[in-house]
């Protein structure tokens, strides 16, 4: 499911236009994304957290020609689903 | 860091102040977008929101692991995961802080600076021939000075004595030794030196054998002869204290410089006495010359055959020509305080000098070696002009320069000259069109030497070079 996918389901839901799901779509996504970048953690009840973790430096070598790199450390952005998701996913079967 | 939980309900608030929609509308959108999420991800699917991320369930495998309390074996079940892969946008946003930090090749940090060094690393280079070449100067003024008076000496200490000689001195003996009494006291005094009773006999039976002496024969017969001469002259003296201390320091001189004991038989012990003492002190020089001579001549080496050393590029040259310098400059120092410390009687600086002078056939043989490699440097440095050719070859499909150079001078890396010899006829030399002649220069043997490393370093720094100009 892609964007459009997502926003056509959405305005079937909501009974309203596309056009303004589209752009309340946009406005959480960059709310998100301002509260991310100032390092907060959202949390969406029934959902999950979404959180900034430090990823310290590291050296990695390079399994075939021996190189070793530094990695300089990053922020990443993590996502970990509520207690509430993971029962409902429980219910899932696993096809593979 | 701050962390700060923002709840949903605050992510309501501030959506509905930024797009100016009730409180209830945001919140209801909010609770449509989680569980369309949610529903996309049950059936499945993988939802992608622009800019912001890509939700997409993992499965967990179940695994056996143990409980802490009992250590019973326990299996966890599988579970499915929701795993978000921020998007690029967000994930460069977020690591705006640390945006400027870039992965760094460790292993690629030491060429760089090495490179750099080539131009440093020569300065030593140059320091030190040019500090050999002082040396040289130097050996030679010194030998020059002494020559005059010695030179015949010197040459009779480098070889061993003749015969001719010895049975002089066995004449001197014979007549000596029938003052026998005497000198076998002393004989016997001196068991304690290096001359074996035995010999003592042979020396005796030789008398009658006459003037046909082997080496060692030949020591006794002197050492007896310079015995004699000390109790003649000084029987008052403590005989065997002078005699020893003169035999070890008179060992090699009376060995090496038979003529000289037959030509001045009548050496006065006092002179010898006198000699003692700065004997010692020159024996210590020259155990300092010698050692000197082997570690310059060990750099020396080094510096000539070992391949990171001539490669310039290698950090250790530095050191080593760090460490070659020290040696240098302190075996200047020795030639130069020498003067002061010794005599300058023309006959204490013998024994120095009988050292230095192999020392400086060794510099000098070094000193050699290091020109020709500077003219090799000079090789390098020096444009290169093809007068003469050795052949020429037509260029057929599937010929190459580096072929060609193999050919010709026995390494694919030599290719670079053959270029050069005919750059005006290929425009690029990984592709050498089909016809055309390329004339194989004649080259300096030194230059294209496959056993010399540098040769080949040249050689391949000259690809490098070439290849890039084709890239540029």
């Amino acid at each position: 499911m892609n964007h459009k996918e997502l926003i056509a389901s959405m305005a079937a839901k909501l009974n309203a236009p596309k056009s303004i799901v589209a752009d309340l779509l946009e406005t959480t996504v960059t709310t998100c994304t301002e509260l991310l970048v100032e390092e907060k953690t959202i949390g969406f009840q029934s959902f999950g957290n979404f959180e900034v973790r430090k990823k310290e430096e590291r050296l990695s070598v390079h399994p075939s020609t021996q190189i070793r790199t530094l990695i300089p450390p990053k922020l990443v952005v993590n996502f970990k689903q509520s207690n509430i998701l993971k029962d409902k996913l429980k219910n899932l079967r696993h096809n593979e | 860091m701050n962390k700060e939980k923002i709840s949903s309900q605050e992510i309501i608030d501030l959506v509905s102040s930024k797009s100016s929609v009730s409180k209830r509308v945001a919140e209801e959108f909010l609770k449509v977008l989680i569980s369309s999420i949610e529903e996309a991800l049950l059936a499945g699917e993988v939802v992608k929101i622009k800019n912001f991320g890509t939700f997409k369930l993992l499965w967990n495998e179940p695994r056996k692991s143990v409980n802490v309390q009992t250590g019973d074996d326990i299996l966890l079940a599988g579970y499915h995961k929701v795993s978000f892969t921020p998007d690029t946008i967000l994930r460069d946003l977020v690591n705006e802080p640390f945006a400027h930090l870039l992965p760094v090749e460790l292993d690629s940090e030491n060429p760089e600076p090495i490179q750099e060094k080539t131009d440093v690393a020569l300065d030593p280079l140059r320091i030190f021939t040019d500090q050999a070449a002082e040396i040289k100067d130097l050996l030679s003024e010194i030998q020059a000075l002494s020559s005059a008076g010695d030179s015949k000496i010197l040459k009779e200490e480098s070889e061993p004595v003749l015969p001719v000689e010895s049975t002089v001195v066995a004449e001197d003996v014979y007549k000596l030794i029938q003052e026998e009494s005497v000198v076998e006291h002393i004989q016997e005094e001196q068991v304690a030196i290096q001359i074996p009773n035995e010999v003592t006999e042979p020396v005796q039976t030789q008398k009658e054998a006459g003037p046909i002496q082997e080496s060692p024969v030949e020591f006794v017969y002197e050492e007896k002869h310079q015995k004699s001469i000390v109790t003649e002259i000084d029987k008052q003296q403590p005989v065997d204290s002078v005699v020893s201390i003169h035999e070890e320091r008179q060992f090699n001189d009376e060995n090496k410089s038979g003529q000289s004991v037959n030509s001045i038989p009548e050496l006065d012990s006092m002179e010898f006495l006198k000699d003692i003492k700065p004997r010692r002190k020159r024996k210590v020089w020259l155990l300092i010359v010698i050692v000197i001579a082997v570690i310059v001549g060990l750099s020396a080496g080094l510096y000539l055959f070992c391949p990171p050393v001539t490669d310039f590029t290698n950090s250790s040259i530095e050191k080593v020509g760090k460490i070659t310098d020290n040696v240098v400059a302190s075996v200047a120092n020795l030639f130069h305080t020498k003067p002061k410390q010794t005599p300058p009687v023309a006959r204490t600086i013998i024994v120095p000098k009988d050292t230095m002078v192999n020392d400086s056939v060794d510099d000098e043989v070094a000193v050699v070696e290091k020109e020709s490699v500077d003219s090799l440097q000079v090789m390098f440095d020096n444009p290169r002009v093809y007068t003469k050719f050795i052949g020429s070859e037509v260029v057929k499909p599937g010929n190459r320069l580096t072929i060609m150079s193999k050919k010709y001078y026995g390494n694919k890396d030599f290719w670079v000259y053959i270029y050069e010899a005919n750059k005006e006829n290929i425009p690029n030399p990984d592709r050498i069109s089909e016809g055309t002649v390329i004339r194989i220069p004649k080259l300096d043997s030194r230059l294209i030497d496959v056993t010399n490393p540098r040769c080949i370093k040249k050689a391949k720094e000259l690809h490098d070079v070439y290849v890039k100009n084709k890239v540029n």
